[in-house]
């Protein structure tokens, strides 16, 4: 009778779990470079007892517990900002940001420069050239980014911006403040490369898909929460008609 | 439970990313304003299990890992300094700087300010001031009995002098520039100050290495975009209302809970 009532409540906690999946996708609608998840749950079978010690059951129990949390890699809208340091990344390449902790990856393509001339993202970490950081001198100006992301100034060409890919982009670990880690070394982007200067490439949250699912959780939760005061109804039932029996 | 505080926050962007662009709608004919732009960042992921992580003794790995993500913030509003458009004036002491480059004004309080907003005028010792009657940088005095004042490309001020035949030079406007623009701080009336983030401002002449020219008779207007900025606010009201749903499904679901067991 039990069995039940576990079962429902490891489907309300990964429910639960999807909710906050969908709730961090929502929050994250207008974020640039922003890559939805999603939540995949799978079947986990409670192991028979051993030993003899109980009958095994007339049919196996199934619980649910997450799986993961798989990126949606598919391309974000670009959004045209005409800001000659914004680039939107085509294909499945990645920016290389230089952090404190190591290399990190980015698609949020919203660059600009500090006060030392060098070319650092919105939180103001380097972007990596193929050369390492690029720095643009106090004297120079109209800096730009070609298509192929060679970096260049009145003075000419300051460096080319480094873009990555990995075998599985799926298995890049999510750090917050648009950055992507990974624990296998990135594969170089190759020369056929391509971004969109003076665009941005926004969020690709699905807002109809989300709210959908959002739906679909929350009738599914109340369903579950139906079934565990039905069978709580019939066990409180059971109780009181087998105590009616006179022994 | 999470997803309410993750909307939450999603709230809050939003609003924010609305003042924005409602301040943006607001400058859309306040000369030399460049519109701001909100940036946003996903906040700390938790991580329930590792991708890659094994799975068994036989070296097979998870393929993707559980991350829970706790919502969104604001990361900057950064300007964007792109060019506005030139309209003409007809007023002699309105300047528009074509390109690269800020006017330098000094406040009452003798900080050094600057701006893009060049619609100056004279104060009653003929000096060129901002309209707020700041001072621009260096002082340029016009003598009350000249008259045809022209400022060419390079800011250089002449006018005309009763008893001679050639203008007579009064002085050159200088402009300044920054490596870092974006980084400049606002106080308002169309007036920015250097930050640690902007960089030592670089000075120099209009028509100069790295600075635009100036152009007199016309105003630089804002760089707002009227229909791009009200097609942000749709989507901005959209994202909030979407957020206010996950609280809503959020607190149906809490209430699920507790109305599980009735007694």
């Amino acid at each position: 009778m039990e069995n039940a009532l576990l079962i429902g409540l490891s489907r309300q906690v990964a429910l639960a779990r999807e909710l906050d999946v969908i709730a961090n996708n929502v929050a994250n609608v207008g974020t640039n470079g922003f890559k939805a998840r999603s939540a995949r749950f799978t079947e986990f079978l409670m192991p028979g007892a051993k030993a003899d010690a109980f009958k095994p059951a007339d049919r196996p129990l199934s619980y649910v517990i997450d799986k993961g949390t798989p990126l949606d890699l598919s391309q974000g809208a670009m959004e045209l900002t005409g800001n000659p340091l914004d680039v939107a990344l085509k294909g499945d390449n990645y920016l290389v940001v230089q952090t404190p902790n190591g290399e990190r990856y980015t698609r949020a393509g919203s660059l600009s420069l500090d006060r030392q001339g060098r070319l650092v993202t919105q939180t103001g970490l380097p972007v990596m050239g193929e050369a390492g950081p690029i720095s643009f001198g106090s004297s120079e100006h109209s800096m730009r980014i070609a298509a192929d992301g060679t970096v260049s100034s009145d003075q000419g060409t300051r460096g080319k911006l480094r873009q990555v890919r990995f075998a599985d982009p799926s298995a890049l670990a999510s750090e917050g403040t648009n950055l992507f880690s990974s624990t296998t070394p990135p594969q170089a982007a190759g020369p056929e490369a391509r971004l969109e200067p003076g665009a941005i490439e926004r969020s690709n949250v699905k807002a109809v898909v989300e709210l959908t699912r959002l739906m679909e959780v929350q009738r599914n939760y109340q369903s579950i929460a139906n079934m565990i005061t039905k069978s709580d109804e019939l066990r409180s039932r059971a109780i009181s008609r087998l105590a009616d029996q006179q022994a | 439970m999470r997803a309410m505080q993750t909307a939450a926050t999603g709230m809050m962007a939003q609003e924010m990313n609305v003042q924005v662009i409602s301040n943006n709608i607001a400058n859309v004919r306040t000369t030399g304003y460049k519109r701001q732009q909100v940036h946003f960042q996903d906040l700390l992921y938790e991580n329930f299990r590792r991708a890659g992580s094994a799975t068994s003794d036989q070296n097979t790995q998870a393929p993707a890992g559980t991350f829970i993500g706790s919502g969104v913030k604001t990361v900057s509003t950064g300007r964007v300094m792109t060019q506005g458009n030139i309209s003409p004036t007809e007023k002699p002491y309105d300047l528009a700087i074509r390109g690269e480059g800020f006017f330098r004004v000094r406040m009452p309080d003798g900080r050094t300010t600057y701006s893009r907003d060049g619609s100056f005028d004279l104060d009653a010792q003929g000096q060129l001031v901002t309209r707020d009657g700041y001072q621009v940088e260096p002082g340029i005095t016009v003598p009350n009995n000249a008259s045809s004042v022209s400022i060419n490309a390079q800011g250089i001020v002449e006018a005309m002098v009763p008893g001679q035949t050639a203008p007579q030079q009064l002085g050159q406007i200088q402009l300044v520039r920054f490596v870092n623009k974006v980084g400049l701080e606002s106080i308002g009336d169309n007036l920015y100050i250097e930050t640690a983030a902007s960089g030592q401002p670089i000075d120099g002449f209009g028509g100069g290495e790295g600075f635009g020219t100036l152009q007199q008779n016309y105003l630089e207007e804002g760089n707002v975009q009227a229909v791009t900025e009200l097609s942000s606010l749709i989507a901005a009201q959209r994202a909030y209302e979407m957020n206010s749903k996950v609280i809503t499904a959020a607190d149906q679901m809490m209430s699920a809970t507790t109305q599980m067991f009735r007694g």
